[in-house]
């Protein structure tokens, strides 16, 4: 309706004109204050509203969507919306949930935020079904994030997210969880944390992967495309409830050696305190089944196999003291290499990863920011990274997964949709033949040009 | 004669492009990507390089006769009532597309944002305003189109740039999509895409001569060709042919992806716009075409008077189709896939039966 103002104020200008010349040509000229009236009319009755507008009032704003498979029904559903009354008058306020018919009822209220579930035949029936108990009609147009079970992904989630994709409100930029356990639990432990809002609590924590790149940035565009694609194949981030049980409270000291800091999968964490949702590593599908999953370093290495990795930090041993560690923040500002040829139906793939990075601390003091230094440092964290790679695709070989998306690549060898379909690049994947090379260079180091040794009375230590 | 005034060469290729281009808001991408693959990009320069061939017809038949508009040269080389089969079939079809096209828009209007909105009421407020357009005559539309243009552009180029992020490139591979026969047979069967710069032989007598009617449609199927290729091509690097063939609205969907950060999202409003001003230019000229075209046929002299009849006629034969894919499969891909005949080959038939009788005088006068 944008268009019609305008036109209404030309529109009688020109009524105007033609009038006279219409006068002058002695036909009967139009009436021009009855024009001008129903042009105002039309207007303003047009204006005062959109025809299927909703107040914000009226709506109530899901922020997640759970699926976990039903036990009186096909689904159960679980939407989690904000109640609008603020996180003071929750424990009072809000519209607190509901059970269905059938269903489950979990009315807990969160901050102002609640979440309902429900045993429901389908997504969109789900939907009309919780719209009857709740005094507002569920909007998804600011919806943030959809969780499957790991049990639902292991069946298969393509039936779940067709139509989710067809629905208009939905946004293909909303992220997509596979969690361990039910996604109703999951749901339910998604509170604000550090602040009021959930939604910018869960925007933030899904800009995780662009600081640590222990999972993955996936969304619903990412994960829907690459189902029906033939040159990849889907992940998802993963998630779930850490009941705070991997935190050993008491028990023998660690000794010298150290983890990666991502060797654990979702729920794995060694932590207590703070928020129980917990975001690490990926599940890797097979179109839409979940075949695997990837720890949180292995999520990081597949991401900068693929190029998608822009910094985190790696922890490796002390080239010169192996008990000691170095920590060093790599980020990849060039995308990596792939060449690909074919030995008859064999691929045989060149990999050739560039990073970048700065170092951290150096425990031992040794000075590795010296020019003679600094290459076994490097070549140290080559070492580790090729490793890494080769171990990665070896995994994902053995799930005939690519991981790191050669078929990317591969695809360009072909002229014909026919051709790369027949091909088949995802079954043909498991033959391929892989070498990996990777160049590191440390670009900076840190507030420190220099490690000088600690004074002590024995002397330098 | 229907006095519609005068505009210039900028007006005209602005109105035609408007008209060719806004299709890729709607099915058509979706429809060219099934048959073409990845390679749907340059299957449309291959339909905008035969529109330019087939537009060669129209611009010698008018060259032939300097001064007249296509429906006058129907009547002058076939005679009155072939002429008038000839002019009707021409009024039928731009009536028709400019009713089909009204549907599409309504129909995707619906689907994705305003789905309790009745039909007749979004095809009856669209209608009101192509009503008034239309009243205020050919010169209005075609000085709209040019006003509206550059932010049109803006818009459809600030999408396609922003859509940046989302760009893969290997999505363009394999590179000949389902085989470089098959995208030479859709280019050349979809020429008719680009078959809406006939409107400037319809209106010949409003241009300053055929030079300009030929810069202008030459420069119009130019332009047009590399905005939907680049349109198109931004497609192919977002979604992967699997998926972009299922999407209703790729333009639509390729807008809602744009995620800077928290800041820079939810850019659908620039989409609405540019999509809602050039739907309804090009539906407007389309219909006003098609009545001035019924009104040279019927010797009627002022336009006005048939207007708001036309108009009710456009809102039925917009309510008419039953559902969304007779629509897309029927009514869209039906004309994208014929209407070549009806904009490049009828004028060709006649510039053959044309240049024939002339031969044939001359050759009468050479023998007397």
């Amino acid at each position: 309706m944008d268009y019609i103002l305008p036109y209404a104020v030309n529109c009688i200008d020109n009524i105007q004109v033609k009038e006279e010349k219409n006068k002058k040509r002695g036909c009967a000229g139009m009436n021009k204050a009855f024009i001008t009236a129903v042009i105002f009319l039309v207007i303003s009755a047009s204006l005062t509203g959109c025809y299927d507008s909703r107040e914000i009032e009226e709506l109530a704003y899901v922020m997640t969507i759970g699926i976990d498979k039903g036990v009186t029904d096909k689904l159960r559903l679980t939407v989690q919306f904000s109640t609008m009354s603020g996180p003071t008058a929750a424990a009072g306020g809000g519209m607190g949930g509901g059970g269905g018919n059938g269903g489950s009822q979990d009315g807990g209220e969160q901050d102002g935020y609640t979440a309902i579930t429900m045993d429901v035949p389908s997504f969109f029936t789900g939907i009309d079904m919780i719209n009857t108990i709740v005094p507002r009609k569920l909007n998804f147009m600011h919806t943030k994030a959809l969780v499957f079970s790991e049990e639902m992904a292991r069946e298969g989630i393509g039936d779940y997210i067709a139509p989710i994709v067809r629905y208009r409100e939905i946004r293909r930029t909303i992220h997509v969880i596979v969690c361990k356990g039910s996604a109703a639990d999951f749901i339910k432990e998604n509170k604000p944390f550090i602040g009021t809002t959930l939604s910018k609590t869960m925007e933030i924590m899904m800009e995780g992967p662009y600081d640590t790149g222990f999972f993955p940035h996936v969304t619903l565009y990412d994960i829907y495309n690459n189902m029906k694609s033939t040159y990849r194949q889907p992940v998802a981030i993963l998630g779930t409830v850490n009941d705070f049980k991997s935190f050993k409270e008491e028990g023998p000291p660690w000794g010298s050696g150290f983890k990666t800091g991502g060797d654990y999968y979702a729920g794995e964490l060694p932590r207590k305190g703070g928020n129980k949702l917990e975001l690490f590593g990926c599940a890797v599908f097979n179109g839409d089944k979940m075949v695997g999953e990837l720890s949180g370093h292995e999520t990081r290495i597949m991401m900068i196999g693929r190029g998608e990795f822009t910094k985190g930090t790696f922890t490796i041993k002390d080239p010169k003291k192996p008990d000691l560690i170095v920590p060093i923040e790599v980020y990849q500002e060039i995308k990596p290499k792939i060449k690909i040829r074919f030995e008859k139906d064999k691929p045989v793939i060149h990999l050739r990863v560039f990073l970048e990075g700065e170092i951290l601390a150096v425990q031992s003091r040794i000075n590795y920011e010296t020019v003679g230094l600094k290459p076994l440092l490097e070549k140290s964290l080559e070492r580790h990274i090729k490793s890494e790679l080769d171990r990665l695709i070896q995994k994902g070989k053995d799930m005939n997964i690519d991981l790191l998306e050669f078929g990317r690549t591969a695809v360009s060898h072909f002229d014909t949709i026919q051709e790369w379909e027949r091909f088949n690049w995802l079954r043909q994947f498991e033959k391929a033949e892989i070498y990996t090379d990777v160049e590191f260079a440390l670009r900076r180091t840190g507030g420190l040009i220099k490690s000088s040794p600690i004074m002590t009375r024995e002397g330098k230590k | 004669m229907i006095q519609q005034g005068k505009f210039g060469i900028h007006e005209a290729v602005s109105l035609v492009t408007i008209i060719i281009v806004t299709k890729v808001f709607f099915t058509s991408p979706a429809l060219l990507i099934q048959f073409t693959g990845t390679a749907n990009w340059y299957a449309t320069l291959i339909s905008a390089g035969t529109a330019l061939f087939g537009f060669t017809f129209i611009y010698l038949l008018l060259k032939d006769y300097p001064g007249r508009n296509l429906i006058e040269i129907f009547e002058i080389v076939l005679g009155r009532y072939i002429g008038f089969i000839f002019s009707g079939i021409f009024s039928l079809w731009f009536i028709f597309i400019a009713a089909a096209f009204l549907r599409e828009f309504a129909e995707v209007l619906r689907v994705y944002v305003l789905p309790l909105s009745p039909l007749s009421f979004i095809i009856g407020m669209f209608v009101f305003g192509t009503t008034i357009l239309s009243f205020m005559g050919l010169e209005s539309i075609v000085r709209f189109a040019k006003l509206s243009s550059p932010v049109i552009f803006i818009g459809y180029i600030s999408v396609q740039f922003l859509s940046w992020e989302n760009y893969e490139f290997h999505r363009i591979f394999p590179i000949y999509g389902y085989g470089i026969k098959t995208t030479l047979l859709h280019g050349i069967a979809r020429s008719s895409a680009y078959g809406e710069a006939v409107i400037l032989a319809v209106f010949a007598g409003s241009l300053q001569g055929v030079q300009h009617i030929k810069k202008a449609g030459y420069a119009a199927i130019f332009i047009s060709g590399l905005l939907i290729s680049s349109a198109l091509l931004s497609f192919t690097l977002v979604f992967p042919y699997t998926t972009a063939q299922e999407i209703t609205s790729l333009m639509y969907q390729m807008t809602r992806l744009i995620d800077y950060g928290r800041f820079v999202q939810r850019l659908d409003p620039i989409f609405f716009f540019i999509w809602n001003i050039g739907t309804f230019i090009a539906i407007t000229a389309l219909f006003y075409t098609g009545v001035n075209i019924y009104c040279h046929m019927f010797r009627i002299q002022d336009i006005k008077p048939v207007l708001i009849p036309s108009n009710i006629v456009l809102f039925a034969a917009a309510m008419i189709p039953k559902d969304m894919p007779i629509i897309i499969m029927g009514y869209v891909q039906g004309t994208r896939q014929y209407g070549w005949i009806i904009y490049f080959l009828m004028p060709l038939i006649v510039l053959i039966i044309s240049r024939l009788r002339k031969k044939k005088i001359k050759k009468g006068a050479v023998q007397v």
